[in-house]
């Protein structure tokens, strides 16, 4: 039973949820850099922004934009009668999602190579 | 009818079984069976019991969809395996696969332990608790009222839902939806003077607000049934459940009331 | 149920909440660094109170979902208790912690 759309939907839900968790915590604490001074938070943000982690900022841009649509979906199954096409709006979550990543992650690749 | 298109007249059926008296852990076994269009997976399964294993064991009874009792899990997917023609669920190689209701304990072969499925139906009152002042003749419930249960009185409580739903693999404290969708037929019928109390129950921790909308249990329902559309319906009234009681104190008070022109 | 329409609430919330954050702080170039988080912004009350209220709906939302995460599973589900008590405290905390950075700055910096 265990291999459905439904089924998927809720690991790759659970599963983006908690990363953004984590990720959350990591950066209410890099931001809490800048009461030690301008020199330490610009010290603190040259690390986070470096390329790694820019690479990283794709990964973080598909898990926000999956975990938001499928919520989205979530709200239109609680306030609508849509049963009937639970596949089709995940499939458009899904591909909503997909599609924002894709432009996040090229404008970002573009920033990262073409860097003066 | 000789066609040149030969029909396979055999099958291959892959069972897990398993003998707690004998087996450490569950293993696979092929059986060949003969095949006919009008074969069900269950007519399989009697003729590999009586004339090939008789230790094979597993739960049926009526045979046509109604007791509930033969949900296993056939290629994936649970389903009555009453009515499931064995021919449909071949693969390429001629073979299906029959493993028993999964997430639950395993008794023996294709027998599970029931005892949670059980034990949330008790837990949400499946029956009527109805008002004091019954009448003479009958109560007098509107053909709308009665239609928005239909879908909650088909369910033969045959496992299948409950067993495909993922919240259930993780706990089995959880109400389910077979036992969601008795307390809805109950919380949505007029003559039941408790749906506040009900729907505390069901506001709980372990109740409805515990589903995450995953829809097995729609695909698993072999009455095609909806208990996620239940759950959604029981959440808002869960909400507004004081609301709901005393709308249904108005509504007892036309319920019961003697029919005045046959007297 | 309570946790449920918290979940719910801060859900919708963060929609909208995100979308600000994501139009006011990231397109380019797109360097972060003190003038454009400080000066450009948290130097004028109006975007501490958005980073304020924002803060508090993606804790709601973040410690309401690990709560439900962990207690989902049987064997976590048993300490339901002390896992609320651990992410209230969680919460707390980071609510704090990030309201006095957004705090700490008065204009001019």
């Amino acid at each position: 039973m265990y291999k459905s759309t439904g089924f998927i939907s809720f690991v790759l839900r659970r599963f983006t949820g908690v990363v953004l968790v984590l990720y959350l915590f990591t950066h209410i604490l890099v931001i809490g850099s800048a009461t030690q001074g301008k020199a330490a938070f610009d010290a603190t943000l040259k690390i986070v922004q470096g390329p790694l982690f820019k690479i990283m900022e794709i990964a973080l841009i598909a898990a926000v934009a999956y975990h938001a649509f499928d919520g989205v979906r979530l709200l239109i199954v609680h306030y609508f009668n849509v049963i009937d096409y639970r596949k089709s709006l995940f499939y458009a979550a899904f591909a909503v999602a997909a599609f924002l990543t894709a432009i996040g992650g090229l404008l970002i690749l573009q920033a990262l190579f073409y860097k003066a | 009818m000789p066609d040149s298109n030969q029909q396979p007249t055999t099958a291959i059926v892959r069972i897990q079984r398993f003998n707690p008296d004998v087996d450490k852990k569950p293993h696979m076994q092929d059986f060949t069976v003969p095949l006919t269009p009008g074969t069900t997976i269950l007519d399989a399964l009697h003729q590999i019991k009586t004339e090939q294993d008789g230790s094979l064991t597993f739960r049926r009874s009526c045979r046509h969809a109604i007791c509930g009792s033969c949900a296993m899990n056939v290629n994936g997917r649970n389903v009555l395996v009453c009515k499931t023609p064995l021919a449909r669920e071949l693969d390429k190689q001629g073979c299906v696969t029959i493993k028993p209701l999964p997430y639950l304990p395993i008794i023996k072969d294709l027998v599970v332990d029931r005892s949670s499925f059980w034990e949330q139906y008790l837990r949400v009152k499946p029956w009527l608790i109805p008002p004091d002042n019954v009448p003479e003749k009958e109560f007098r419930v509107s053909p709308e009222e009665v239609e928005a249960l239909h879908n909650a009185e088909t369910c033969i409580m045959c496992g299948a839902c409950y067993s495909s739903c993922q919240v259930i693999a993780m706990t089995k404290h959880y109400v389910g939806p077979h036992a969601a969708l008795k307390a809805f037929l109950r919380v949505l019928d007029p003559r039941d003077t408790a749906p506040a109390e009900r729907l505390a129950d069901l506001a709980g921790g372990d109740g409805v607000y515990r589903c995450h909308t995953i829809f097995n249990c729609i695909d698993a329902c072999p009455k095609n049934l909806n208990p996620t559309q239940a759950i959604e319906t029981l959440r808002k009234l869960a909400q507004k459940r004081q609301a709901m009681e005393e709308a249904r104190q108005e509504r007892q008070k036309t319920l019961a009331l003697p029919v005045k022109s046959e007297e | 149920m309570r946790i449920f329409q918290m979940q719910r609430v801060s859900a919708i919330a963060l929609l909208i909440f995100l979308g600000i954050h994501m139009a006011v702080m990231h397109y380019p170039p797109w360097e972060i660094d003190f003038s454009k988080v400080v000066i450009e912004r948290l130097s004028n009350p109006i975007w501490k109170m958005i980073d304020i209220a924002f803060l508090f709906f993606v804790l709601m939302h973040a410690l309401t979902g690990a709560y439900v995460v962990l207690t989902d599973l049987q064997r976590i589900g048993v300490y339901k208790r002390a896992l609320a008590g651990v992410t209230i405290v969680l919460g707390l905390a980071g609510f704090v912690y990030g309201t006095l950075t957004i705090m700490a700055f008065q204009p001019p910096v």
